[in-house]
């Protein structure tokens, strides 16, 4: 499918401040495609170059084949945008920002409006002022107004930022419908894995301005195994236990009296046996299959919830096996 | 397109500040209540006083400039020798008589040519008052805090983000914002320029012809006469009142458009302000302290191509009321001058913030 975002060994700097180092990466037509870094990775930057906001200062970005600088006007017929903070008017209704927001498209739509409203699930509050919405609604009505005016592509700035989780998952579930039922083009910016993990076709990962991996998701997401959170009696007994273990790799874990333990295969059993045989006593053995969140520490060495990350994402989706004893 | 993004402007506006507009009309309504009192209170009467022709009035100054005269040469004549001689005020007795000597030849002089002095209409007082002097002086600091906060608060509120990301070029945007400020300032104007005359009809008795001709002197350090004069009916002289008010606050606006591009709300709202008041009170102080040092007030007449010292134009033919010599620096001629200078940079402002905002990176 024709590459609807290219960008091509785009370089911007800030004074001496390098934000972005030839980066590039295409956007197929229809495809949902995450935009992955930790803060500070240049994704606000690279956005802001697609939204014709900042100009380049090396190589090329362009949408639908218009550069996002020198053909901007052309270009920004295509795509629709939330910022990472939500860009509203706090003295104006939800439905009159969507109607100035609107009239910059072309004539309103009211129609739309009220559909998109709905949509977002803010039909009800539609009429208050926004200075009176949460972070959440907030987040919601700015989808809305990305939407407007049916673009081919939606980019997400952070889409999720103040979102409860119950938001979170209903944004999963419009944006998937959006890309599934309308075959809109979804660039899905964030830091949170879990997300892009859920929702995306294809991943770029983006560190200190440079791209560390890109590719369909499985193909990124190369790691096979398995991790586990035992909660023990003993810590240093069952360490020392479980390195006799072939293929089990252990460190002592996070938590008080627990040990993290990663293996190619699974042997949650094996290690459980071994533990309790040896009259340690095991109170919990939590195992999780490895995913996108290891990679993406492998790739950039900045764990999720690390200070220099941004809050740790929720609960891994893939629900864990517990052997309780 | 555009009308939709000046319309975007308009709304923003009035939903975001209506309150200054409802104080500036709460200042109105107070500021005529009070003076209807206190006519009320001195004239003892409700109703508006009678008119009086314009014709009557210059006659009875005529009257009144000719017994001041009577009575000077008296003085003079109980004086004796010293004819002549300085008042305390550096002035003589002799250059009192010959100005209302000039008075009243410049009085007649309309009077024989059937030209009213610019004071003779309530409209013509309304446009000299209303879109000029200390009304203007600070409408203009309003216009330009609004101005400032055109594209600095959308910047602020991050909303700048939006607009410059949607299928425009940033000349629309800038050129709406520019467009949206200056017809909200032009109303304002107006319907200033209305109460004003409502009030200054009430106190003068009459609503006043509309067709009839008004005369300014070109120079109002020289008498009035042929040479000097320059006639025009009453509409064309109160849309040239008008239009030069609104350049000023066009280019007011330049200005503050200018610093709105490169900051914040606070910062824009901060240097506008300070520039209109700070730079008019600098180039006060400059003035003063440079007449006090030369003795002569044309030396600092150069500090008129200073923008905020120009602003006003109508304030250069306020003074010239038509039938008597005034101070130096008013007129049609001055007024023209000023005019000028206003233009010169109020292009200058606006280009300046067009290339601005062209090359501006918001990095949010």
């Amino acid at each position: 499918m024709a590459a609807i975002v290219q960008v091509d060994r785009l370089s911007k700097n800030f004074g001496r401040v390098r934000a972005l180092h030839e980066i590039s990466f295409s956007v197929a037509e229809g495809e949902v495609f995450g935009f992955l870094g930790p803060n500070g990775a240049g994704k606000t930057t690279t956005i802001r170059i697609l939204l014709g906001l900042l100009n380049g200062d090396g190589g090329t970005a362009k949408i639908g084949g218009f550069d996002c600088w020198t053909e901007h006007a052309k270009a920004a017929r295509l795509f629709g945008a939330t910022l990472e903070q939500p860009a509203l008017y706090g003295f104006l209704s939800g439905r009159d920002n969507l109607r100035l927001f609107a009239r910059l498209l072309g004539p309103v739509d009211e129609a739309q409006i009220t559909e998109l409203l709905g949509l977002v699930g803010m039909t009800e509050r539609g009429d208050d002022k926004v200075k009176r919405y949460s972070m959440g609604m907030r987040q919601r009505l700015a989808l809305a107004q990305g939407m407007l005016g049916k673009p081919r592509l939606l980019i997400l700035d952070e889409p999720t930022n103040g979102l409860d989780p119950n938001g979170i998952h209903g944004l999963r579930i419009l944006l998937r419908k959006l890309a599934t039922e309308q075959g809109l083009t979804i660039f899905f910016s964030s830091h949170l894995l879990s997300e892009v993990e859920e929702l995306c076709d294809r991943v770029v990962v983006l560190h200190r301005g440079e791209v560390k991996a890109s590719g369909p998701l499985s193909e990124v997401v190369n790691v096979k195994g398995f991790n586990y959170r035992i909660d023990v009696s003993d810590v240093d007994k069952a360490m020392e236990i479980v390195r006799t273990i072939e293929g089990a790799t252990v460190e002592s874990g996070t938590i008080k009296d627990s040990i993290t333990v990663s293996s190619q295969t699974d042997l949650a059993r094996i290690i459980n046996h071994a533990l309790v045989a040896a009259g340690i006593g095991v109170d919990q053995l939590v195992r999780t299959e490895k995913g996108l969140e290891d990679v993406y520490i492998e790739l950039t060495g900045v764990a999720p919830g690390s200070p220099l990350s941004a809050p740790p994402p929720p609960p891994p989706p893939s629900p864990p096996v517990a052997v309780r004893r | 397109m555009f009308i939709r993004l000046v319309r975007n402007e308009l709304e923003k506006t009035w939903r975001s500040r209506w309150i200054v507009f409802a104080v500036m009309a709460g200042l109105f309504v107070l500021i005529a209540g009070g003076l209807y009192i206190f006519y009320v209170a001195t004239q003892h009467r409700w109703s508006p006083p009678p008119a009086v022709a314009w014709q009557t009035t210059l006659r009875d100054e005529i009257a009144a400039n000719q017994s001041s005269i009577a009575q000077l040469q008296q003085i003079k004549q109980q004086q004796g020798g010293s004819a002549g001689g300085p008042f305390r005020g550096g002035f003589s007795i002799d250059s009192v008589i010959a100005r209302d000597q000039q008075a009243i030849l410049d009085d007649q002089y309309l009077l024989d040519n059937n030209i009213a002095p610019l004071q003779s209409f309530s409209i013509t007082l309304a446009a000299l008052f209303g879109l000029g002097g200390i009304v203007m002086f600070l409408l203009l600091r309003v216009f330009g805090w609004l101005a400032s906060e055109q594209i600095a608060g959308e910047r602020s509120d991050r909303t700048i983000a939006i607009l410059l990301s949607r299928p425009m070029s940033r000349d629309q945007l800038l050129l709406a914002k520019a467009v949206a400020s200056f017809l909200i300032s032009l109303a304002v104007v107006v319907v200033t320029f209305l109460i004003v005359y409502a009030m200054l009809a009430f106190i003068e008795g009459s609503l006043g012809p509309f067709t009839a001709q008004v005369a300014i002197a070109v120079d109002g350090s020289k008498p009035v006469g042929s040479g000097n004069l320059v006639v025009m009916s009453i509409p064309l002289f109160v849309l040239m009142c008008l239009g030069a008010s609104m350049l000023g606050v066009l280019c007011v606006q330049g200005m503050a458009l200018l610093i709105s591009v490169v900051t914040g709300r606070w910062a824009a709202i901060g240097i506008t302000l300070a520039v209109l008041f700070g730079a008019a009170l600098v180039s006060a102080i400059v003035s003063g302290i440079i007449t006090l040092i030369s003795g002569n007030p044309n030396t600092a007449h150069f500090l008129n191509y200073l923008f905020v010292n120009v602003l006003v134009p109508v304030s250069a033919i306020a003074p010239v009321f038509g039938n008597a010599p005034t101070e130096a620096g008013t007129g049609m001629k001055e007024f023209g001058s000023q005019l000028a200078t206003l233009a010169v940079w109020t292009v200058a402002f606006f280009a300046a913030a067009w290339l601005l905002f062209h090359r501006k990176q918001e990095a949010g």
